[in-house]
């Protein structure tokens, strides 16, 4: 187990710049073809945020600021998030069939395809959340000291979904049915996820069960620096749960990988 | 080419593959043994249930079984064998995309392989950025990469056409830019499959030209994997003849293709 964690960290390691680079690569490759090129990276999760902000405040009427900060910063730092997130249930969890050809054409080790993948969406998502940054700046929404946790929370995120896309991959690579059931997954979690609506609005035993669910606490991390302002890691109800999935993850993550990466070439 | 001396030792069961960068050594490949068994199950649904059980049954095929040759530095080597002999599974162990289930395989050097040119190309990226990308993942730096795209431009002819995107290549053009970037990036071990019949007759005269100039470099080993004699003849000294997916015949090139013919 610590020899498969070792192996993979040294690859990644010696192989950090090519990570890097195709990491861009793989920004430029979505866009592509777009004459709005860029654009389109931020077009989608903003039309997304003003239709639930249009459908909560006017339709719903559900919508109302909170501590103190505009319901629509609230929904955005959900949303921008979740979007991430939604790339890495879906794409991410079957990653070998996006890039077939580092998989059976060149030697590549399998693990960096999904950290230079991960490392992308992480980029985008970067993207969105200095443009929440500026925009708080422009409306004179006030940003508190609690966004400098920020580049913490990223950091974890893009831990915890890359064990995610080396646990499920190789799955998924050697059956349909992984990914389809996350594809057809990820809707419900969007859902469920406390994206929408706040989680305390749920029944204590909700509360207990989204504690286990990582998409809520990324959602609720990213929140703590716009708007909850509190630190993360003092939510401990939130924070040792989400610390005991992501271990679990990375042991099933180092486990998948050890048994499958010598498979999956065979039945790309 | 790289200054990095990488040399990766994997045990998995059975089998040891090792890799290194180490051109001094004076075996370029060396199979020992070795035996490739695919997994063949009755549908997808085994193949799922097989991921959580060791209960599940399939059938086994080998593609390669007890097959040892060994290729010397600088030598010229050529496998010749009928189709569904093993010839591109022992190539994909060389190149290092698949793994052998038991024995042991050596390289040691840096391979690119011309197999399957127009595989492997992102269609959505440019001509450009794909050679980019494969610099990337070649480990190449970036004065290493400005210094050889010009050349694989050059080589590739395609001119103007290689900043769109490569789904508006045609098969030809793919193979083109395939055997530039394959050919250009100076390997030790160069392992050519049925690909030097790419594009037109002019192009493909160009393409055998190429491989008899990375030849003419005396410390570069050539592996010519084919069923096409006339081919073997013209490239290779040595030959090793391949059936189902074990070596029954090594020597000179014209013992061995006397003795593939004759079967």
């Amino acid at each position: 187990m610590f020899e498969t964690l070792k192996h993979i960290v040294s690859e990644n390691w010696r192989w950090r710049r090519q990570v890097w680079g195709l990491a861009k690569i793989d920004l430029v490759r979505t866009y592509r073809g777009a004459a709005l090129g860029k654009v389109w990276l931020f077009a989608k999760p903003a039309v997304y945020i003003l239709v639930y902000w249009f459908t909560l405040s006017f339709g719903l009427r559900s919508a109302s600021d909170i501590n103190g900060k505009p319901f629509i910063l609230w929904l955005a730092t959900g949303v921008f998030p979740w979007f991430f997130m939604s790339d890495m249930i879906t794409t991410g969890s079957d990653i070998y069939h996006k890039y077939p050809y580092l998989v059976n054409r060149l030697k590549f080790p399998l693990s960096l395809i999904s950290t230079f993948y991960t490392l992308s969406l992480l980029m985008v998502f970067g993207g969105m959340m200095v443009f929440t940054i500026l925009a708080c700046l422009l409306t004179g929404v006030p940003l508190s000291v609690y966004l400098i946790q920020l580049p913490l929370v990223m950091a974890l995120m893009f831990v915890f979904w890359l064990a995610w896309s080396v646990m499920l991959s190789p799955l998924s690579a050697i059956s349909k049915d992984f990914g389809n059931l996350l594809k057809t997954l990820s809707t419900p979690f969007f859902w469920i996820s406390g994206i929408l609506f706040p989680l305390d609005a749920l029944p204590r035993i909700g509360r207990i069960i989204m504690a286990f669910n990582p998409v809520s606490w990324c959602v609720e991390s990213v929140r703590d620096c716009f708007v909850n302002d509190q630190w993360f890691w003092m939510q401990p109800k939130r924070f040792l749960p989400f610390l005991a999935v992501l271990l679990v993850v990375i042991i099933l993550a180092l486990h998948n990988y050890r048994r499958l990466y010598t498979e999956v070439p065979d039945v790309i | 080419m790289s200054s990095k001396a990488v040399s990766t030792v994997t045990r998995l069961g059975e089998a040891t593959v090792i890799r290194d960068e180490d051109v001094s050594n004076p075996i370029a490949i060396r199979f020992d043994h070795v035996r490739k068994t695919y997994k063949l199950f009755k549908n997808d649904r085994q193949r799922l249930l097989a991921t959580f059980s060791r209960r599940v049954k399939y059938d086994t095929i080998n593609a390669n079984d007890d097959l040892s040759f060994i290729c010397r530095r600088g030598e010229s080597l050529a496998l010749l064998g009928d189709n569904g002999a093993g010839k591109s599974t022992a190539l994909k162990m060389i190149t290092g995309v698949c793994f052998p289930t038991s024995g042991s395989v050596e390289v040691h050097g840096r391979v690119s392989a011309l197999l399957e040119l127009s595989a492997g190309f992102d269609a959505k990226l440019s001509g450009m950025e794909n050679i980019q990308m494969r610099c990337q993942l070649w480990g190449l730096s970036k004065e290493e990469s400005e210094e050889l795209i010009p050349e694989i431009v050059e080589f590739s002819e395609l001119g103007r056409y290689i900043d769109q995107p490569l789904r508006t290549y045609s098969s030809g053009m793919k193979a083109r830019l395939g055997f530039a970037f394959a050919s250009s990036i100076r390997p030790d071990i160069l392992v050519v499959d049925e690909a030097l019949s790419v594009g037109d007759r002019k192009f493909s005269k160009k393409c055998r030209n190429k491989v008899r100039d990375i030849m003419a470099k005396e410390d570069v080993t050539v592996l010519f994997v084919t069923h096409s004699t006339n081919m073997a003849k013209e490239f290779c000294q040595n030959g090793i003849v391949i059936q189902r997916g074990h070596a029954v015949f090594s020597g000179t090139i014209g013992d061995a293709i006397d003795f593939y013919t004759k079967q």
